[in-house]
């Protein structure tokens, strides 16, 4: 966790405030999500290109900006994949 | 008389003091004299107006495969790299029992996407430890090796099928442990490890199935010889590559071995990263360990094709729903004119000008040769279409397998990167060389750090940047003899014209075996390269030299 948030109520529990693309090691675009901790923290999460598209198709995301106000829970239940 | 005298030359010795002119005499493989010299010798080379330093050492590669039939590590040797260290990320070929072989060729592929021909076809697979394999390797190196050996295969070898299930037993670890002592003394160079790499079945490798005991025994053996342990952090995740940068503290101290992890890189999306790591990095410094970063010199790009889903498209919800889609219905909607003007549409009045324009079609896959290396601007226009039109029909027209590349979207801020490769504790590095064939081209960092980070934006000088890929690499990776022009040093040099030694344009190679494809940059610059005394590259072409050895 980095920063503080700017003025906006916050949740009993991490939400994603927002979210965009990334070029990853590999070569392919990521997914850069920013979750707002119950403390006010940002905090950015790093999701490979499965797990992004998993994560847009989990919570019905037609877009990036769908993503805004979802649970972190939402991140959990895509399935990790990763390679160096 | 000297084997070989260079004349004229720039003096830049890897040492990181001021370039003076001089001479460098070679006798015996080794370096003879620095400076003035005077004598006669069999072959004279004349180096005025460039550069003359000490060979580069890339510490981060996979060439492990390319070195059984290709000797010299093709094209690393021309852009100036006369050592490469293969084997990290917890695989190595050795030491395997030839049951194994299938096993590890599956992680292999999936890192290296190296075609299975390479592993079938290419070489005789004759050795299971890790002699063995050196004695395949050294029979036509024309480039030094320092290989380190996997954690993931001294894991398989003693655990079978169970090194991917399970934590090891006490038994076990000791046995690991002989076996990594076997290894040291055949000339590993230290062992690497991963906490994030898969198989080709997505199933993690076998090296994140270890608890720490048993990276702290194995670290206790590498005590032994004060060798290396390289690890892939969870790189992604600051916190995580923190709590990484504490274990390796530990067990560096605790060892006393130097310890490296890799990738490190820089994003826009997440500034923090770097800055945090290195900030942990120079406080485990402080307390005495050794646990150094390694950073890239080369941006990294986005490279897709309709085949697959991409986040590429992501803020198009049209696109995304539409190419999410197994490929039958996805080309029936890409082939529906309705569709197709409605996702045209979508990028907006320009087209997709703004957002495709200057995407580049790679080659390589079905693309027409003729469009490798335009912009999909470019073409539109000859096509009489908007990029977005041109995206979607020129990817028809070739079965989708079409490339398409957006450059430098991330580790691209020269600005902010400069400072942080001239950083004190950032091991320059983590090329990848001899992997990802099939997705980008990892050769050439070399020259971009001279390019980008010494001519263009004047963040290193001339002599720190040669000193970060010679001395201070072969220093942190405890090379003797390496990285410097001095007397007594073997003569591993690079002659460069330090006005233009940079990367080529990245394009398509056919020259894996089974005729498999890899991307490749060639070398600028480079005018000559010598590996122990001998002339391995020059004006163009290889020699036919083959003086690399297995270097600790």
């Amino acid at each position: 966790m980095t920063a503080d948030a700017p003025d906006e109520p916050v949740a009993d529990e991490p939400v994603i405030v927002s979210a965009e693309i990334a070029a990853g090691h590999d070569g392919s675009a990521e997914l850069v999500v920013t979750l707002r901790h119950p403390n006010g923290a940002l905090e950015p999460v790093v999701m490979d290109g499965k797990l992004g598209l998993d994560l847009m198709q989990r919570c019905g995301a037609a877009t990036l900006d769908d993503l805004a106000g979802r649970s972190w829970r939402d991140i959990l239940g895509a399935r990790v994949c990763t390679t160096s | 008389m000297y084997d070989v005298l260079i004349t004229n030359g720039r003096i830049v010795d890897g040492t990181g003091e001021p370039a003076y002119a001089g001479d460098v005499a070679i006798a015996d493989g080794k370096i003879a004299a620095v400076g003035r010299v005077d004598g006669e010798a069999r072959q004279v080379l004349d180096a005025k107006g460039q550069v003359v330093a000490p060979g580069f050492i890339d510490p981060h590669t996979h060439f492990d495969v390319q070195l059984l039939w290709d000797g010299a590590a093709k094209p690393a040797l021309e852009h100036g790299v006369t050592c490469v260290v293969p084997g990290n990320c917890s695989l190595s070929l050795a030491p395997l029992k030839a049951a194994d072989r299938p096993t590890l060729i599956g992680m292999f592929q999936q890192i290296e996407e190296m075609p299975p021909e390479a592993f079938t076809q290419a070489f005789d697979w004759t050795w299971e430890d890790f002699q063995g394999y050196r004695d395949a390797i050294e029979k036509g190196l024309s480039i030094n090796v320092a290989p380190l050996v996997g954690h993931s295969v001294i894991r398989l070898w003693v655990m079978g099928p169970a090194s991917q299930e399970r934590a090891a037993t006490p038994d076990e670890i000791a046995r690991m442990q002989d076996l990594l002592r076997e290894c040291l003394q055949a000339g590993a160079v230290g062992l690497s490890t991963s906490f994030v790499d898969m198989d080709e079945h997505g199933h993690p490798v076998p090296s994140r199935y270890a608890q720490f005991e048993e990276l702290d025994a194995l670290s206790a053996v590498l005590g032994e010889f004060g060798r290396m342990l390289q690890i892939v952090p969870e790189f992604y995740d600051t916190d995580l590559t923190i709590a990484r940068i504490d274990q390796l503290a530990e067990l560096s101290l605790k060892h006393g071995i130097p310890t490296t992890f890799s990738p490190v890189f820089d994003s826009t999306l997440t500034p923090n990263n770097v800055p945090r790591t290195l900030a942990r990095v120079e406080e485990q410094f402080a307390r005495g360990a050794r646990v150094w970063p390694q950073m890239q010199t080369r941006p990294i790009d986005i490279s897709f094709s309709l085949l697959r889903p991409s986040l590429f498209f992501a803020r198009l919800p049209r696109w995304v729903r539409i190419l999410r889609q197994p490929l039958e219905p996805r080309l029936a909607a890409l082939n529906d004119p309705d569709t197709v003007d409605k996702m045209v549409a979508d990028l907006g009045p320009d087209g997709g000008e703004m957002m495709l324009g200057a995407l580049v079609v790679r080659g390589g896959d079905a693309a027409p040769p003729e469009l490798v290396g335009r912009t999909l601007s470019e073409i539109a226009k000859d096509r009489g279409e908007v990029p977005a039109l041109a995206l979607i029909r020129l990817s028809l027209e070739n079965g989708l397998d079409v490339a398409f590349l957006a450059a430098s979207r991330g580790h691209e801020k020269t600005e902010r990167i400069g400072p942080m490769l001239k950083h004190p504790l950032v091991h320059i590095g983590a090329s990848d060389g001899g992997a990802h064939l099939a997705s980008f081209a990892t050769y050439g960092d070399t020259g971009y750090l001279f390019s980008e980070f010494v001519r263009k934006a004047g963040a290193l000088t001339l002599e720190q940047a040669v000193r970060k890929i010679t001395a201070e690499t072969a220093d942190i990776w405890g090379l003797k003899d390496r990285g410097r022009l001095a007397a007594g040093q073997a003569a591993d040099i690079v002659i460069f014209d330090p006005d233009t030694i940079d990367r080529g344009e990245e394009r398509p190679a056919f020259d894996m075996p089974g005729d498999g494809m890899r991307y490749v940059r060639d070398a600028t610059g480079v005018d000559t390269v010598l590996v122990n005394g001998q002339v391995a590259w020059r004006k163009g072409a290889y020699t036919d030299a083959r003086a690399g050895v297995v270097c600790v």
